[in-house]
């Protein structure tokens, strides 16, 4: 199945569930659903005005905002995405995902960008991942702003501040209900350390990762391999040239 | 099938590389060739001092050209520093060579408003001497060769005498007039970067950059002298060029330009054969945002189409990758630098195409390295200022001083072996070719005549290397050194097939391809261990085609356009 489909599919379920929460749609719903409509008829520009409506009206919402991005993928159109969250913001400055969101805008950006640009791009969206803790301190917030920190080149020495919001993810998520989405953390943190040079602490955390979601196949992966070959797979999964899934179904999916 | 068939082949090699010995290949002579002459960046005196230091080391270059017609190239090298000399190297034929730039009189090439930047040979008056063009971050200068060993200073009656911060150039007969024509490649715009009156000659960003110093175009009269037919001819660029190279990408009898620039978009320019060229970028090779820095052209594969190789910056800090632009024949290009091991070669600079071991397919040797200085690195400097919001990049004064910091240095160079057309391995250091010092130019020439190609690489502040190529003799190898009748007499352009074991490969005469040095005008073809040539096929400028047949390996011949023979060459005083 392609990307395009599985997405198409997954937000077509999505949308239909909306209705499912037994609760009357509001006008954000329905702008949403027709903007879900539109993607399925790669009708992108009626697609973005209809999630930009409904974000309009309800700005924090996740959801929009993952499905909003999306489309701006698939239609290519990364600055309007860009100006629209710019003046979302604005207009709504204590909603925390809408910053979140803005930031995964111009990670979502970064692959069609020259080497320079991801840069620049990549530094904006942790500023705005910040302004999204200080919001609202939240698991995907500092999972976010901590897996992006491990892109960047060691000369930067923003690894260090990664390992810590992902710490800061791992403990949140030890004091909430375990989600599918939490095996992520282990990942992402044991990678950390591996910059770090901490490969034993590495392969502890995935090995922990692993018990506690078993059958992950980051996790085998990185544990099945050592030395050069780990360094190859590590390097490959932060590669900043490859697009980076910022799909963000799982938090409501799982 | 071409990722499949690279993978298995691939695997072919790491299980043969595993089971043999090769001696080094390459002996570095830099020392008893008596050629060590350190190169010297320029450093300015301006209010920008400490800002452009980082920016211009830049300038070691080196040209090769048999100027006395003694059957034995020889070398001009390029010093930067205000009062560095230039060096013409006449090759005494035992590999050691004699610094004799001053009595020929083209030493002097820097100056407080000119610093060396890169060379050029080529014959613009067609009188069988090689003529010497000496670029310069200031004005240009051309040399005539007067054929006793001494050159005269003709820029300014050439008309070439302008201020261009030129950094690279070929030469190549676009109108197939019989005359060489100058492309001439420009850094910075035509400021005067000595004494700037303006702080924003800088780029103006790092991906799309439109204040360069763009591309010159200037057309052989015939006379002496020569024109500006930049706009004329539809080659208007305003880019940070780089480096130049010139083939004919489509077989059609005229040659095509590809123009690598810094900061932004390389370019790919079509000649129609009617003295003007399509800018044919976008169909070409798309539009790209990375840092190019060399052109050179070889068919590598040996489909019968020429290909491009352009290095770019690979490192931790930005992961560009070179191009190897395959040919498709139609005008078309696709990168297969990673499929082919290619595309890492760090903070590139030259790469040129050349068969080191005569087993008939054309490796690549590429130089690296930008500023190989303290321990402490520019790169978080550099980010600071790419991240600050607003800000001006072409303001000099916005950029970070480097300092006493490095930046990509300490690169080892690359050797690509090819592996019959398939797949590249990278093997410099089992050949004693992967220095660590700041490479910018390689000129490509059997400077012993004994069918083995020797490599002469440039270094920016540093000495350069020399090194003769020893591997076993026992592969076979040609070469032709050609003269244009109708054509130009340095027959630059002219296209040579020549087919052995069913087997036809494809070479060309260039001036000038490659970054910061020029090879040896002769066609090389290594043989393998097949002992007869089956023919050989010269398509001339002019438009002329001669066929040879039967001819013997391990020889040098001399064709003339429009002569049946070709004659065995032997050089004059070759001391073995």
């Amino acid at each position: 199945m392609s990307r395009l489909n599985a997405f198409l599919l997954l937000i077509l379920f999505t949308a239909s569930s909306g209705t499912a929460r037994g609760v009357e749609p509001t006008a954000a719903d329905n702008h949403y659903r027709e903007a879900i409509k539109a993607v399925s008829a790669k009708d992108y520009t009626t697609a973005l005005t209809e999630f930009e409506l409904a974000l309009d009206i309800d700005p924090d919402n996740l959801r929009f905002a993952s499905d909003y991005r999306q489309a701006v993928i698939l239609a290519k159109q990364y600055d309007r995405c860009l100006g629209f969250f710019e003046k979302l913001v604005t207009a709504a400055p204590a909603a925390s995902n809408a910053y979140l969101n803005y930031g995964f805008a111009y990670v979502d950006k970064i692959p069609d960008a020259g080497a320079i640009t991801q840069v620049i791009l990549a530094n904006k969206s942790l500023s705005l991942f910040s302004r999204s803790i200080e919001l609202k301190p939240s698991w995907i917030a500092y999972y976010t702003r901590g897996n992006s920190s491990l892109f960047w080149p060691k000369i930067f020495g923003r690894t260090p501040l990664g390992v810590a919001d992902l710490e800061e993810a791992m403990k949140l998520q030890k004091t909430e209900n375990k989600r599918g989405f939490h095996v992520r953390a282990y990942i992402a943190l044991g990678d950390g350390y591996w910059k770090m040079g901490e490969l034993d602490k590495a392969r502890t955390l995935w090995r922990e990762g692993l018990a506690q979601f078993p059958g992950t196949s980051p996790l085998v992966e990185r544990l099945a391999v050592e030395g050069d070959p780990l360094k190859a797979l590590i390097d490959g999964m932060y590669d900043p040239n490859k697009r980076v899934d910022t799909n963000l179904h799982e938090l409501w999916t799982d | 099938m071409r990722i499949s068939v690279a993978v298995f082949c691939a695997g072919l090699v790491m299980a043969a590389s595993g089971s043999d010995a090769v001696d080094r290949g390459f002996e570095d002579v830099t020392q008893t060739a008596g050629i060590a002459h350190k190169h010297t960046n320029r450093s300015f005196k301006n209010a920008y001092a400490a800002i452009m230091e980082g920016y211009t080391a830049l300038g070691a270059a080196a040209a090769v050209a048999d100027f006395n017609g003694d059957g034995l190239d020889d070398l001009f090298v390029t010093d930067s520093q205000e009062s560095g000399k230039n060096r013409l190297y006449r090759n005494n034929g035992d590999f050691t060579f004699s610094d004799v730039a001053e009595r020929a009189g083209v030493a002097n090439g820097n100056d407080a408003e000119n610093a060396s930047s890169d060379a050029l040979w080529f014959d613009y008056d067609n009188d069988g001497h090689p003529d010497l063009l000496v670029l310069r971050f200031g004005h240009n200068q051309l040399f005539h060769n007067l054929g006793n060993g001494a050159f005269r200073d003709v820029t300014r009656r050439a008309g070439l005498d302008r201020s261009m911060n030129a950094i690279a150039a070929v030469a190549f007969d676009y109108d197939r007039d019989g005359w060489l024509d100058l492309f001439i490649g420009s850094y910075f715009q035509p400021v005067n970067l000595f004494r700037p009156a303006t702080p924003r000659f800088f780029p103006e960003n790092f991906e799309t950059a439109n204040n360069g110093g763009g591309v010159t175009l200037f057309h052989n009269s015939g006379n002496g002298s020569f024109t500006d037919a930049t706009e004329k001819a539809g080659l208007k660029t305003s880019g940070w060029t780089l480096d130049l190279g010139h083939a004919d990408a489509d077989n059609d009898g005229d040659d095509d330009l590809y123009v690598a620039c810094d900061f932004g978009t390389d370019r790919f320019f079509v000649n129609n054969g009617d003295g003007t060229f399509s800018d044919m970028t976008e169909k070409a090779i798309g539009i790209d945002t990375k840092k190019g820095m060399n052109v050179d052209w070889g068919d590598y594969d040996g489909d019968g189409f020429l290909d491009v190789y352009v290095t770019n910056i690979t490192d931790d800090y930005m992961r560009e990758g070179n191009f190897l632009w395959h040919n498709n024949g139609n005008l078309s290009f696709s990168d297969v630098s990673r499929e082919t091991g290619t595309y890492d070669s760090g903070w590139g600079w030259a790469g040129k195409f050349l068969d080191y071991d005569n087993d008939g397919w054309l490796d690549l040797y590429v130089v690296n390295g930008w500023v190989s200085a303290g321990k402490e690195n520019y790169v978080p400097d550099i980010f600071e200022m790419i991240v600050r919001p607003g800000v001006d990049l072409a303001d000099a004064r916005n950029w970070p001083p480097m300092g006493n910091k490095s930046l990509s240095g300490y690169q080892k160079k690359k050797l690509f072996h090819n592996e019959q057309g398939q797949i590249f391995t990278e093997q410099a250091a089992r050949h004693g070719l992967d220095s660590v010092r700041d490479g910018r130019g390689i000129a490509v020439a059997d400077f012993d005549n004994d069918g083995r190609l020797d490599l002469f690489v440039t270094n920016a502040n540093s000495e350069p290397f020399l090194y003769r190529n020893t591997l076993p003799a026992g592969s076979h190898w040609v070469e032709f050194l050609l003269q244009g009748a109708k054509s130009n007499r340095e027959a630059v352009g002219a296209q040579v097939r020549l087919t052995a074991a069913g087997r036809t490969r494809l070479s060309f005469v260039n001036a000038g391809n490659g970054f910061a040095s020029q090879s040896t005008r002769r066609v090389h073809f290594g043989l393998g261990s097949g002992k007869t040539i089956e023919s050989v096929e010269i398509r001339w400028p002019s438009g002329a085609r001669q066929l040879f047949r039967q001819l013997q390996p391990d020889r040098i011949y001399r064709i003339a356009e429009g002569s049946a023979a070709a004659r065995h060459f032997t050089a004059k005083g070759v001391k073995k």
